[in-house]
């Protein structure tokens, strides 16, 4: 079978190479909303999409350890790389510097997660020592799991499931 | 994306610690009567805005300490 790569080493035009397989459940969650952003791309970038199983040989060039992996090259060289399953978001931000250039900014700041996490600490402690009010701390909570909500697989997988019931 | 915020990382810290203060001094108890209930409340306000990085008033008046 003719190696899928070689093509787009050869494609001028930016490319985004998915690495996927069928028994990737990542992988299917993560397609409807990688279709839709290749739709809003297309003409600008090209999508390939390569099934790991039948390319092995791909993720060894690549040095693709997991899937799904979403590498992202312009012309013929790799710019940027995204690995697991992302949001719809991610994923248009992902396109976006491809195409661009400009690395895509991810996800919150370090600046904003200690901000984050220092005040809802702050909020929750004032809740459980001064108040012992369950509401400041149920707010604290929420303030301290927004720092970090981005990188809790839970809410991912929940989330995206939300998000394509919406859609439809 | 359209980048909402307006407020620079120490406008932010300004915010977060005033919003902390005046909920302490609110919901602890320090300041009690009309004050403490006042201050109970309002502290929730400069703690949303500065965690969000955007304010609405700057927003109205077009002020940002954000550097574009």
């Amino acid at each position: 079978m003719a190696d899928p790569l070689q093509k787009v080493l050869s494609n001028p035009k930016p490319v985004i190479v998915d690495l996927w397989a069928p028994w990737c459940t990542p992988c299917k969650m993560m397609a409807p909303a990688f279709e839709r952003v290749g739709k809003q791309y297309q003409g600008q970038v090209d999508v390939v999409k390569i099934n790991a199983d039948e390319h092995p040989e791909v993720l060894r060039e690549l040095k693709v350890m997991g899937i799904p992996t979403m590498v992202g090259f312009s012309g013929g060289k790799e710019v940027a790389r995204r690995v697991g399953m992302q949001p719809e978001a991610e994923i248009a931000a992902f396109f976006e510097s491809v195409l661009t250039g400009i690395p895509a900014e991810k996800g919150l700041s370090a600046f904003t997660r200690l901000l984050r996490l220092a005040s809802g600490l702050a909020v929750a402690a004032i809740g459980w020592f001064s108040a012992q009010s369950w509401i400041l701390m149920v707010i604290g909570g929420i303030v301290m799991f927004s720092a970090v909500y981005d990188r809790c697989p839970v809410y991912k997988a929940i989330s995206g499931r939300i998000k394509e019931m919406l859609k439809g | 994306m359209k980048d909402f915020a307006n407020q620079a990382s120490w406008d932010r810290v300004l915010r977060v610690l005033m919003g902390v203060v005046l909920l302490f001094l609110g919901w602890g108890g320090a300041v009690s009567g009309v004050w403490g209930e006042v201050f109970k409340y309002l502290g929730f306000v400069p703690l949303l805005t500065g965690l969000l990085g955007f304010c609405p008033i700057y927003y109205v008046l077009k002020i940002r300490t954000k550097q574009a």
